[in-house]
């Protein structure tokens, strides 16, 4: 889910851009460092939405570089254990499949997926009943439930389920056409 | 079993919210034995993989699912139902979800922010960003388009202020910021609905039945129509 939150960071600048705009620079340092980040405590850096404070630069020895502490407001996206997510499938395989919400990237197991749903090789993959009346495929929309969540560096993977209540295909593109 | 307590499961009532996996066993799950757990996931630290303990004792490997027999068969209607999402008639039983229950840690200082908000403020960044970018350097990264498109095809209200004047109210009975969110985001139907997705809210049942009945009773009349999922 997403979230707005107060971070800070140290914003390092070249003394060549000290002047009138120095805070336009610094800001447009800022976001270019931080959206699109992701961190295991906060998640994705989606937008910044606002800078709360530029605290006093200080001069690093040496570089004549300058530091300022700089806060901001930012929405991020992170996803937790036991959340409901609504989710695009983007590669079905007999392992499973993965879905994406947002920047996430969720795979859901085929033990997590209904045990009468069975895996059809093909053109196009996908999990089908033995009625053909629910198929899950690429592009198809499915809610799933997190069960649990790995970050590194630069993205955050999830492991989902289908396989409870009112979980499962929403939207089916074979359907629609 | 009472069928038609869902609504869900069909018949083309719910454009929107057609879900395909609603197995006969239930949903009531109040009293559960605490302690068998066959999915294990440790997901609350911040950088640690996946570590499951997925009980396979059970014939051809599927997932085990020990004491989550349904008691109350609260219409999860075995049977089809017609429409995209069919209902599973199942006799096996599935996973046992009160070990999934949300596990909201929320820094210091975060504030919840329903997708419906998201998508306004991403909306109103994406404006001004157009008009006020001088430098073109600054591009949107990748997870800010995937999250503005997520919202924007996910958009289920016409007003998302009555939203969460509507959610808000549901604090007053112990329902904390993450599930409102999730309520909000997920934007079940019905109460059953409600808290077999958000497990937790089971416990003070007693407390906040009504007033979840309520709040989704309001938040139908704010829905926006014909919502067709994110990918339409």
């Amino acid at each position: 889910m997403f979230f707005h939150i107060v971070l800070e960071r140290k914003i390092q600048l070249h003394p060549r851009y000290f002047g009138p705009h120095l805070r336009e620079k610094l800001v447009s340092k800022l976001m270019k460092e931080v959206e699109g980040t992701c961190s295991g405590r906060h998640g994705f850096v989606v937008a910044i939405t606002g800078v709360e404070d530029i605290g006093k630069g200080l001069i690093r020895e040496g570089t004549g570089f300058v530091t300022f502490p700089v806060k901001y407001q930012c929405v991020v996206f992170r996803p937790f254990k036991g959340e409901i997510l609504e989710a695009v499938v983007t590669m079905v395989n007999k392992m499973g499949f993965f879905a994406e919400a947002g920047p996430v990237q969720i795979f859901v197991s085929n033990h997590l997926i209904p045990d009468d749903m069975e895996y059809q090789a093909g053109d196009m993959p996908n999990y089908t009943t033995s009625d053909g009346s629910v198929k899950i495929q690429k592009d198809s929309e499915v809610r799933l439930k997190i069960m649990g969540t790995r970050v590194d560096a630069t993205e955050i993977f999830c492991i989902g389920t289908i396989k409870d209540d009112f979980l499962g295909v929403i939207s089916d593109p074979g359907a629609a056409s | 079993m009472e069928k038609g307590g869902k609504a869900y499961a069909g018949k083309g009532k719910t454009p929107f919210k057609v879900v395909a996996s609603k197995r006969g066993s239930s949903s009531g799950r109040e009293k559960e034995p605490v302690n068998v757990s066959p999915v294990e996931i440790d997901s609350d630290s911040d950088s640690e993989g996946f570590i499951e303990e997925i009980d396979y004792s059970k014939s051809n490997g599927k997932l085990s699912s020990k004491g989550t027999s349904g008691k109350d068969g609260k219409g999860f209607s075995s049977g089809k139902a017609g429409g995209k999402g069919g209902v599973y008639s199942s006799s096996k039983k599935p996973p046992k979800r009160d070990d999934l229950k949300l596990q909201l840690e929320t820094p210091s200082g975060a504030r919840v922010v329903m997708d419906c908000e998201a998508a306004d403020i991403l909306q109103q960044i994406q404006e001004q960003m157009v008009i006020l970018s001088e430098d073109p350097t600054i591009k949107f990264p990748l997870s800010f388009d995937k999250a503005y498109q997520y919202t924007k095809e996910g958009k289920q209200y016409s007003d998302t202020k009555s939203v969460k004047d509507i959610l808000e109210s549901l604090k007053n009975c112990g329902v904390n910021d993450g599930e409102i969110c999730m309520i909000a985001n997920s934007g079940p139907e019905t109460v059953e609905e409600v808290y077999a997705l958000i497990p937790s809210l089971k416990e003070n049942r007693y407390e906040n039945e009504e007033p979840i009945k309520e709040a989704l009773s309001k938040l139908s009349e704010v829905k926006l129509p014909n919502i067709c999922g994110r990918k339409n």
